[in-house]
């Protein structure tokens, strides 16, 4: 038989790629102790591993492993426990920040992590602002931070010009995780390749290669683990692999064919998905992100329809949030309550604000004057209302939330935006609801999106609300934030919890918690209070 | 003969140049700026600066040059070699090229022989077994959507069986690429061979007494295959654009997974680089089968010359 030739070479191609292929995978599955985690794609537009400039959140959970705070959190209390200093005073007008580190702690290069070195770290921050524009992320957590200094060897203080009640829960973050200050020799940019990058954490940053993969070998003489965690040495895994997977399923997938040991999502599984996962014995570990909640912001400019007070209210009435929860995420999804997720230090609920009223809706909607047209939807002085909804990456059912307020007589108009135009569309202002979160463990965050004195988007900060609205926002967050009268503080806050509803600023749609798919081979996972991962106490069998 | 390779490769050149030109004024008629894109990837919104501070950034990029001469800023950079730095990861653009370049050259070999063995064999069996379900397999190949073979293969083969990785792996892209590529080479060769085996020579070869496997393989295959070499070209330019489904489905870290990313964000100058390479690639290839056909047949020499 003549074509037994070509048909045989075929198989032979195919045979040497089969051996090829799965000798690959051997070797990878060969060493036990390598945790591997695949998270969805890496940050489009800034790539990024530099603690103070980070603001992707999985990036945060890789920095909690590599470099230490001078404090931790308690995720269940949201108190502030000892980490890499061992006690703190503050002084009595809230400006003067003295911490006691513990001793005998290095930098992964072998240099002592002391006083002075923290004093560096401080003037490193304020350099980098200075440099960034304000922009480094890590600005919204040195507020009123003008410099540091060391007054004795392991005895450092932070002067701030003013106080700043959320600054102690700061040094807990990964923001202000203390690196190695040779760092800030090198520029911003060169720092987020991972350049002079160097922390005192249980692994050390062996490679960042932007959207392709991050690498964490283990800290060999690690000893000073926080007060939050069983195992304050050595880690457990020699190494830890984060990739980047770009669809949810193959994600999903490899977790539940054991190629990853931790599927890491950014919004929630669907609940197909946490079927799936719990069905072949792995776990889905959830906790709320604390901060401000999955929500959109409007555009309130003039001429533009959320400008009108009465559809800002209806719109609340007309959005099922519950529905929403349920059939997005499954039916025991937590229902969001307000501004921020449940997990924010002084939440507090605002449901009943926030709850379903169709025909309230549709009676204030008729009362301002918007009748429903022959199509639907409503129509005030020959102009539909319409609302612009860009979805961008981060969106998540889009087309619910869509369908709900066509019930109210309001058009939806969802349109796709590519990387390149969420980048930019919040400053050329072609929206009505834009759609923005900020995870931090102090309601503090929401001043970053909504103050535009110090808000990463000005123009987006600027178009939320009328000038005097943002007043009021600016002066609830003043009293709450410089004062060190905790009452105060928790007053303030819960004030403006009832004013950003009350006034339509913010318009939350679900309560952002952090999935996990993990593997029925590791144990001891855990989440930080700002719901990042913690490796100290993972181990894999 | 001489005109012949010179004019082919002339013809190169042009080709090379006119996919360059294009995809540069495609990228400028975009509706987003370059420059806050840029911004956007340093951490910094655009709204924050002063009109001074921005005039100085176009300035610093040459954003502020008519177009025609970051055209020929770009044009004489790349001629030296260079490509620019990357707007939203501030590298060269030559390093992430670098990095990226060798699992895609691995992946398109590997699926570009892989298709030309199987397109070939199924050819040959289809026309020699004259079954109609393989004349019209090829057909059925060359149809479906390869995300969803790609998907198919992972449900199946990792998740089910688990014989290969769903991410990073070469053998399922391999494949996700050969079902069209060898699909597409199969058709153009069934009917290469259809043609061939209906000439007078093939029937005279058989009334001299010769198997009909001899004749097929020893006088229809060497001139149905000529036709095909034509689509090599196509092949291999058909491996390198389904690198950019296939990479992103199954997170190969190669060219086509840097493109679809690029193209994403915006960031012109890796889009123009992977273009030009992709281009160059696919013009290289064009280039060799052009001046390998006179080699096989005389006659396009000889009707080169005439010309």
């Amino acid at each position: 038989m003549k074509f037994v030739k070509p048909l045989a070479a075929t198989a032979a191609t195919l045979l040497a790629l089969t051996a090829c292929g799965s000798g690959a995978d051997e070797t990878a599955g060969a060493a036990g102790s390598t945790l591997k985690v695949s998270f969805w794609p890496d940050n489009p537009s800034f790539s990024c591993i530099d603690p103070f400039q980070v603001y992707w959140i999985e990036h945060r959970s890789i920095i909690r492993n590599f470099a230490d705070s001078l404090t931790d959190q308690d995720p269940e209390t949201g108190k502030i426990v000892p980490w890499l200093a061992q006690s703190w005073e503050i002084s009595p007008d809230g400006r003067t920040y003295t911490f006691k580190l513990r001793d005998g702690v290095t930098f992964s290069n072998g240099k002592k992590l002391d006083a002075q070195a923290v004093a560096d770290n401080a003037a490193g921050w304020i350099a980098t602002v200075k440099a960034t524009n304000g922009a480094a992320f890590g600005a919204s957590y040195v507020q009123g931070l003008t410099g540091a200094k060391a007054v004795g060897p392991l005895t450092v203080q932070f002067q701030l010009s003013k106080p700043n009640s959320s600054f102690l829960q700061a040094t807990s973050t990964t923001n202000l995780a203390i690196t190695d200050p040779a760092e800030f020799r090198s520029t911003p940019a060169e720092r987020c390749a991972g350049k002079g990058v160097v922390g005192s954490g249980l692994f050390v940053l062996d490679h960042y290669t932007p959207k392709v993969e991050t690498v964490l070998t283990k800290r060999a003489g690690y000893a000073w683990g926080s007060d939050l965690v069983q195992n304050k040495g050595e880690a457990k895994l020699e190494k830890v692999v984060f990739n980047y997977v770009a669809e949810d399923s193959v994600r999903t997938g490899n977790l539940i064919s054991g190629a990853t040991d931790i599927a890491w999502p950014r919004n929630p599984f669907t609940p197909q998905d946490t079927a799936l996962i719990t069905k072949s014995g792995d776990k889905v570990e959830k906790r709320a992100l604390p901060g401000v909640a999955y929500a959109l912001f409007p555009n309130t400019t003039a001429g533009r329809p959320l400008a009108d007070a009465a559809v800002r209210k209806a719109l609340y009435k007309a959005i099922d949030l519950k529905t929403y929860a349920q059939t997005v995420f499954g039916p025991d999804y937590p229902v969001i309550q307000g501004a921020f997720n449940s997990t924010t230090p002084h939440f507090k609920s605002e449901s009943a604000k926030l709850a379903y009223d169709l025909p309230g809706a549709q009676k204030l909607l008729d009362d301002a004057g918007w009748t429903v047209g022959a199509n639907g939807f409503r129509a005030r002085n020959g102009t539909e209302l319409t609302i612009e909804y860009p979805i961008t990456a981060f969106s998540a059912g889009a087309e619910l939330l869509q369908a709900q307020l066509k019930q109210a007589g309001i058009n939806l108009e969802l349109r796709t935006l590519t990387t390149a135009q969420q980048a930019t569309y919040t400053t050329e202002g072609s929206y009505d609801l834009a759609q923005t979160y900020f995870t931090r463990a102090d309601p503090g965050a929401l001043q970053f999106i909504l103050n535009p004195d110090v808000a990463n988007s000005k123009a987006l900060a600027q178009r939320s609300a009328s000038p005097a609205v943002t007043k009021g926002i600016q002066d609830l967050f003043r009293k709450a934030l410089e004062t060190t009268d905790a009452a105060q503080t928790s007053s303030s806050y819960a004030e403006l919890q009832d004013y950003l509803i009350d006034q339509g600023v913010v318009f939350p749609l679900f309560e952002r918690l952090q999935n996990a798919g993990v593997s029925d081979r590791v144990q001891g996972f855990a989440f930080t209070s700002e719901s990042f991962l913690r490796l100290n106490d993972v181990t894999k069998s | 003969m001489t005109r012949y390779v010179l004019g082919r490769i002339g013809q190169a050149v042009v080709v090379l140049w006119a996919a360059y030109t294009l995809t540069f004024a495609i990228l400028y008629l975009l509706p987003s700026d370059p420059m806050e894109l840029q911004l956007a990837a340093a951490g910094v919104q655009p709204d924050s600066l002063s009109a001074g501070q921005v005039a100085a950034i176009k300035h610093q990029f040459g954003l502020d040059q008519p177009i025609w001469l970051q055209y020929w800023h770009h044009l004489s950079g790349l001629l030296r070699g260079d490509f620019g730095t990357s707007l939203t990861q501030q590298v060269p653009v030559s390093d992430l090229l670098a990095q990226r370049i060798g699992p895609t050259l691995l992946l398109s070999v590997s699926a570009a022989l892989v298709s030309l063995v199987a397109g070939s064999a199924l050819a040959y069996l289809a026309t020699f077994t004259r079954w109609t379900v393989l004349t019209r397999l090829p057909a059925v190949g060359a149809s479906f959507p390869q995300f969803f073979i790609a998907l198919f293969l992972i449900q199946f083969f990792s998740f089910q069986l688990g014989w290969f990785p769903a991410t990073g792996g070469l053998v399922l892209p391999v494949i996700t690429i050969s079902v069209l590529a060898s699909s597409v080479l199969a058709q153009v060769l069934i009917k290469s061979f259809e043609e061939t085996l209906s000439q007078p020579y093939v029937v005279t070869a058989r009334a001299k007494g010769l198997s009909r496997s001899a004749v097929h393989v020893r006088h229809a295959f060497r001139n149905a295959a000529l036709p095909a070499m034509t689509i090599l070209g196509v092949i291999v330019g058909l491996t390198v654009t389904s690198s950019i489904v296939v990479e992103t489905v199954f997170t190969r870290e190669g060219v086509g997974k840097l493109a679809q990313e690029a193209v994403l964000s915006q960031d012109v100058p890796v889009v123009l680089a992977v273009v030009t390479v992709a281009a160059a690639i696919f013009v290289l290839v064009n280039l060799v089968v052009d001046l390998l056909y006179p080699l096989l047949d005389p006659r396009i020499a000889v009707s080169g010359a005439a010309r």
